[in-house]
């Protein structure tokens, strides 16, 4: 065997046998929740070369970056701006009166028909907190952080179906086939915790978002980046779990023989894949103790259940805060929500601005709140890029489906709201403003290649650079063409 | 390795700017052939695999063939306007003069400033690259046209040292290569492993203990070539093939995009890429059919049925989409993966403007684009139109009903409403409609009449509502004309395609038989046979394949029949003793003095599995099935179909090319194992290795289920002692001799498992029956415990999971 292959077989010999030793000291109840975080924070501090069996091992970026994970709160179906963080008083005296002219001139709707009335937001606005950005009553717990938080009121988009929208904003191209941005930055950053994947996605609300699986996907880049969806009902990760019947005794048993097998091979064949299977199959070992116990939040003091509103079980955007946080507290790269139920039309009354927003702003309210006071207490905010928005924004005039009384609106590309915070973000800036029927951008358009520009600055990278070579063209999250600009006015 | 060195390693490699990830290809693929090698300063320069990737890479995005983002006036793609004086006077090269040549002036410019590639373009140009450009141009700055776009010539075969070795012409290229390098073949792998290797690659599954026993006793010379033809036969072969042509196809069980909607008789088309492959059907005529089957004299609902090619694009069925908007996407998709599976080239970005590298102009794309939007498909969600595969008895029946309901709605017409007489005769036509059968259709291709042709304007950066000048449509222009006297159509296009003037068709089959069965093609760019893709390994054995298979009437069987009886074919895999691949100087085995060895595929590795335990169903053809995944997975938004039924008997264990594909949310275990989502179309496959496929082989019921099956196979099979059973086991899964080594950790295994199962019964029975079901009558839940863990080890080999 070549002398390299067999030094690093002996490695992963001694480190499977310190792990195993390590794990029965600690009891078959679980590796001590200090031991995989000091692992975490050990394995942050020395960043170490990549090879194809540490494919995730950290690296550093172009410079020195700001930020060093990111938590991504996706509002599945686009949040209406004007009902949430985008106060327009000059729409609300129009409220229900007819649409002007001008405004539907050369426009495309999804679904609007006709001639719309315009729609004034039905909940009351304030200024909150010492940067007075103004904000809707129905997001009360938003109010005690929104110090933390930098607003953007002027994103735009040039999508206005959800699935292509989606996938623009997070894969950087409206068309199946990119990577997507968490893929992009663990690609690019690796992982500090090698035991976990280093891109997470959660999902609740009961479905999926429309770009699906796509909008999670490793792309054109190497899949073993692909976003890997936890979930917190079954499985947390598919199949972690043992056959019914094996415990982990007797899986450790049969992968000691399986890794004497495969040792056997490789002397045989001396092919450096069995090495990178043999680490593979540890690695799997260690990730079936730490992925579940990760995932386990009944480990949290009821105070933390509280303050975001978790009940252990559920499929709740309330637990998925919850976790996001322990996730990137051991070293995940990239977490991902995907909420779902924001695409409120005003068909029924379980989607219309009166009565389904200020439902679905419970769901997220306390536990947005709770996640921004829990990260800022551990001292994790300031590295961590904490992004909330959904895919495009709402329209100023109320849909009116099929003449449904319900008051609601129609998907909207040309501007709507997100928010920033942690992560070198400067907190109490409110970026852009859009006109006072709230319907184009006035100042300081924001393009979505802007906004991942800005992501990939903060976390170490000049998104201009920051490509992969792939059908002879340097593909990059900000697209092969596209230009994203980093926009400093939201850098601390 | 001390620990400074090892610090200083990590710190060399982690490098400032992220590096490719681990399993990215170094740029030095392939040791450059003989003749650049060690000829000191003078020796020629070779425009195409020195300078054209460095002027492609840096200087034509803004120097190339695309008017809309040339500087300068300034264009380098050409050499006639490359040595042309610009305004100020200067050229920008001087041939036989690089010191008067105004880029060798640019790109050593020391004002950072002025320096060319700019900062911005990205990468600057290395030493070595500059002194390259420098003799180029004191050598004459010679063009030469790229590889791919002249014609493949066979050449005369090459002498070689070891004239015993070779079998074939094929073989000549790979040896005098080897020889050029200083390198020799590695010996004649071991029977049952080169048995395994080709019942693999040609049919997706392990050999039989039955066929390595009649294989290994068959002494007659021929004995291999018998069992390739036997493999050839098995119509096993034709699913294992048309997996990988699917993967072109973007075949799928569902429409993509939102509520990702069901296809649910799209398997139609699936069974006509398999019987095409086992019917051997010609590589001409195969194309011919799925681009243009519905415009054929002899069009016929076969024909039309492989039209579904290229309706296995995306449709948007969300709520307010813009239909155009999506038939626009739709035929941009058709023309990209035409170009993409057959020519190998990417036309992606002349969408937008002219391709910057390759000589496709954003008007070249838009007229062969023109040739796809004559459809009559448009995004619609009902699919239409749709070839409907009734038959006399139900088209019989269905005439049959709507006469009954034409008749009591005639009777209905004078009962006024609300009566209980209108009820009970309304009740009665809704329950008519409903005993109609459900007739089977698919999408397919169908002309739109002439007088109702678009009219196809090129978009502006694609944009489908920013129309330009119209187009008419053709090909690109610096390619061969479509043929004389044709319509410029489907059928002229698909003609185009496989006349033998087309220089990358024939290459591109090839490389991609190559690629299947030694893990990379001699294009190892599978996807991108351009200027920026990686040139050939082996520049004359592609070309050699490529016109052998156009002349022996593109008989895809015939070649794959030659590839896998060669002798390069049949070279063991095995890195040591005595394989001299040196790996200094093909650290890749580029140049195949060894077969490689890698990870079989997702399907291979649920097939193989299912084979090995005797649970595999070799039924063939007919609607996707939906073997055990996990429940909730299918969460569709809009009302999408979420319930997904498991199938039963033995629609549970069909091979996976069987599977249900819905698209956003693709079956977990294939996905794992870097199946494509097949939204679009996917070229190649990466190959991973990543603890995740480790849960699906040792957790997914599936795989467990296997090892319970083939747990009792090793009882029933294995013979009496627990290294008897074990032998046999190994002998299977592996198909080749058990050694000591591996014997005894799993006698160990199953000696400590049964002890343990002996303690708990109740868990025994879980891991032998859930959910295989009930223990056989004379097995005992211990031992079959034991044994089902001894199996799912097995099952988890490296070896096993590995194509040796």
């Amino acid at each position: 065997m070549n002398p390299d292959l067999d030094l690093r077989l002996q490695h992963a010999r001694a480190l499977t046998r310190r792990q195993f030793l390590k794990t029965s000291q600690a009891g078959l109840g679980g590796i001590a929740l200090s031991g995989l975080l000091g692992k975490a924070r050990a394995g942050a501090a020395s960043p170490s070369a990549r090879t194809p069996d540490s494919p995730m091992a950290p690296r550093p970026p172009h410079f020195a970056p700001k930020a060093k994970r990111v938590i991504y709160l996706s509002m599945s179906g686009g949040p209406p701006q004007q009902d949430l963080f985008d106060y327009k008083p000059e729409l609300i005296k129009h409220n229900l009166q007819p649409c002007p002219d001008f405004l539907l001139k050369n426009q495309r709707f999804a679904f609007i028909k006709g001639h719309p009335k315009m729609l004034g937001t039905p909940h009351k606005f304030a200024k909150r907190g010492e940067s007075g950005a103004w904000v809707s009553d129905i997001l009360p717990h938003f109010h005690t952080v929104v110090d933390h938080t930098s607003i953007i009121r002027s994103m735009h988009t040039d999508q206005f179906n959800h699935a292509p929208a989606e996938l623009f904003l997070y894969t950087g191209s409206s068309r199946n086939g990119g990577a997507s941005m968490g893929s992009w930055i663990t690609y690019g950053l690796g992982s500090e915790n090698q035991d976990l994947p280093g891109f997470v996605v959660l999902i609740s609300g009961g479905t999926d978002p429309t770009g699906g699986k796509a909008l999670w996907s490793t792309g054109f880049l190497p899949s073993v980046y692909q976003g890997v969806q936890c979930r917190t009902v079954g499985d947390p990760i598919l199949y972690v779990s043992n056959p019914k019947g094996m415990d982990r005794d007797a899986r450790r048993r049969s992968l000691d023989a399986l890794r004497r097998l495969n040792e056997a091979e490789l002397s045989e064949f001396g092919d450096p894949e069995t090495l990178t299977r043999i680490s593979q199959y540890e690695l799997a070992f260690r990730m079936q103790m730490a992925v579940p116990d990760v995932m386990d939040i009944r480990q949290e003091p009821e105070s933390m259940l509280d303050l975001y509103g978790a009940k252990p079980g559920a499929a709740s955007f309330a637990n998925n805060c919850l976790l996001a946080r322990r996730l990137v507290e051991r070293g995940v790269r990239f977490v991902q929500l995907f909420d779902w139920g924001w695409d409120l039309h005003g068909t029924s009354k379980g989607n219309d601005i009166v009565y389904g927003l200020p439902d679905k702003c419970k769901d997220i309210d306390q536990p947005i709140a709770g996640l921004l006071k829990d990260l800022h207490q551990r001292g994790l905010l300031e590295e961590t890029l904490v992004i909330w928005g959904g895919e495009f924004g709402r329209t100023s005039m109320n849909e009116a489906r099929d003449g449904s009384t319900w008051l609601g609106r129609d998907h909207h590309p040309h501007c709507f709201t997100i928010w920033m915070a942690g992560g070198g973000i400067k907190p109490g800036v409110q970026l852009g403003a859009t006109d006072e029927l709230g319907y184009q951008i006035a100042e300081s358009p924001v393009t979505v290649h802007d906004l991942q520009a800005t992501i990939l600055h903060l976390l170490g990278f000049d998104a201009e650079r920051f490509d992969f070579p792939y059908q002879g063209l340097r593909q990059r999250l900000i697209g092969v063409e596209g230009d994203g600009h980093v926009r400093k006015e939201l850098l601390a | 390795m001390s620990r400074i060195v090892a610090f200083t390693l990590a710190l060399i490699l982690c490098g400032v700017v992220p590096a490719p990830a681990a399993d990215i290809p170094a740029t030095a693929a392939v040791p450059a052939p003989p003749s650049a090698h060690g000829q000191g300063q003078g020796k020629k320069v070779d425009f195409n695999r020195e300078i054209r990737p460095i002027l492609a890479k840096n200087c034509y995005a803004c120097h190339g063939s695309d008017e809309g983002t040339r500087a300068k006036g300034l264009r380098l793609d050409l050499r006639e306007a490359a040595i042309t004086p610009l305004k100020d006077g200067d050229a920008a090269i001087v041939p036989g003069s690089p010191d008067d040549s105004s880029l060798i002036a640019r790109i050593t410019e020391e004002d950072e400033t002025l320096r060319m590639p700019p900062r911005k373009a990205g990468n600057r140009l290395s030493k070595s690259e500059v002194a390259l450009l420098e003799r180029w141009i004191e050598q004459g700055a010679k063009y030469e046209q790229h590889w791919a776009f002249v014609p493949p010539k066979k050449l005369p075969l090459p002498v070689v040292r070891n004239g015993s070795w070779p079998r074939f012409g094929l073989d000549r290229w790979i040896l005098a290569r080897l020889e050029a390098e200083g390198l020799k073949p590695s010996s004649e792998a071991e029977p049952h492993v080169l048995l395994r290797r080709v019942s693999l690659d040609l049919r997706g599954l392990p050999p039989t203990p039955d066929e390595i026993k009649r294989f290994t006793e068959d002494k007659a010379p021929g004995a291999y070539e018998r069992a390739v033809d036997r493999f050839l036969d098995d119509p096993a072969y034709g699913e294992r093939w048309a997996r990988i042509w699917l993967d072109l196809a973007r075949y799928a069980d569902s429409a993509g995009y939102g509520s990702d909607p069901l296809r649910p008789n799209i398997w139609r088309y699936r069974d006509w890429v398999i019987a095409a492959f086992n019917q051997n059907m010609p590589y001409d005529r195969f194309t011919i059919e799925q681009i243009a089957g519905d415009l054929i004299p002899d069009a016929n609902n076969s024909t039309r049925t492989a039209t579904a090619f290229h309706r296995n694009t995306m449709t948007n069925t969300e709520g307010g989409t813009d239909d155009e908007e999506w038939r626009d996407a739709a035929v941009k998709d058709r023309t990209d993966t035409t170009v993409q599976v057959w020519m190998g080239l990417t036309m992606g970005c002349a969408k937008c403007h002219t391709h910057k590298y390759d000589p496709i102009t954003h008007e070249d794309y838009y007229r062969f684009y023109a040739i796809f939007n004559q459809t009559a498909d448009r995004d619609l969600p009902d699919e239409s139109p749709l070839l409907s595969f009734s038959t006399p008895e139900i088209d019989e029946k269905v005439k049959k009903i709507n006469a009954e309901i034409a008749s009591l709605k005639k009777m209905m017409e004078g009962i006024p409403r609300d009566t209980p007489e209108r009820k009970a005769l309304g009740k009665k036509v809704a329950d008519l409609e409903k005993s109609k059968p459900v007739v089977s259709n698919i999408p397919v291709m169908v002309e739109l009449p002439r007088e109702q042709r678009r009219v196809t304007h090129i978009l502006k950066k694609g944009n489908f509502r920013d129309t330009a000048d119209v187009v008419q449509p053709g090909t690109p222009k610096s390619l061969h004309p479509l043929p004389p006297g044709s319509e410029a159509n489907r059928l002229a296009v698909a003609k185009w395609l496989v006349d033998r003037k087309n220089p990358l068709t024939a290459r591109v089959a090839v490389n991609r038989v190559w690629a299947q069965l030694f893990g990379a093609g001699l294009v190892e760019t599978e996807e991108d046979f351009g200027t920026q893709g990686e040139p050939p390994s082996h520049p004359e054995l592609l070309d050699w394949l490529a016109v052998t298979f156009m002349d022996r009437g593109w008989d895809m069987k015939g070649l794959i029949r030659e590839v896998v009886t060669s002798s390069t074919y049949r070279q063991s895999s095995s890195y040591t003793p005595d394989s001299p691949g040196d790996r200094e100087i093909d650290p890749r085995n580029r140049l195949l003095s060894r077969m490689p060895r890698y990870r079989l595929e997702a399907e291979m590795v649920r097939d193989q599995a299912l084979a090995l335990s005797g649970l595999l169903s070799n039924k063939v053809g007919g609607p996707s099935v939906f073997p055990p995944q996990p429940e909730g997975l299918w969460q569709a938004a809009f009302n999408g179909q979420r319930t997904w039924t498991t199938s039963e008997g033995a629609d549970k264990h069909r091979r996976g090319i069987y599977t249900f594909w819905r698209r956003t949310v693709p079956y977990p275990s294939m996905a794992v194992f870097d199946a494509p989502s097949r939204e679009i179309c996917a070229i190649k496959r990466i190959r991973t290795n990543t603890p995740l496929q480790a849960f699906v082989t040792l957790n997914d019921p599936v795989y467990v289920e296997a090892a319970q099956a083939l747990a009792r196979r090793l009882v029933r099979e294995g013979g009496k002692t627990p290294e008897d059973r074990v032998k046999f086991g190994l002998a299977l899964c592996l198909c080749r001799p058990p050694r000591n080594e591996q014997v005894t950790p799993l006698v160990n295994l199953y000696q400590s498992e049964l002890a343990r199962y002996r303690q708990d019964v109740p868990a025994a029975t879980a891991l032998a029956t859930d959910p295989l079901g009930p223990i056989p009558d004379g097995m005992d839940p211990a031992d079959l415990a034991a044994w089902t863990t001894v199996a799912n080890i097995l099952l988890n080999l490296d070896g096993v999971l590995t194509k040796g």
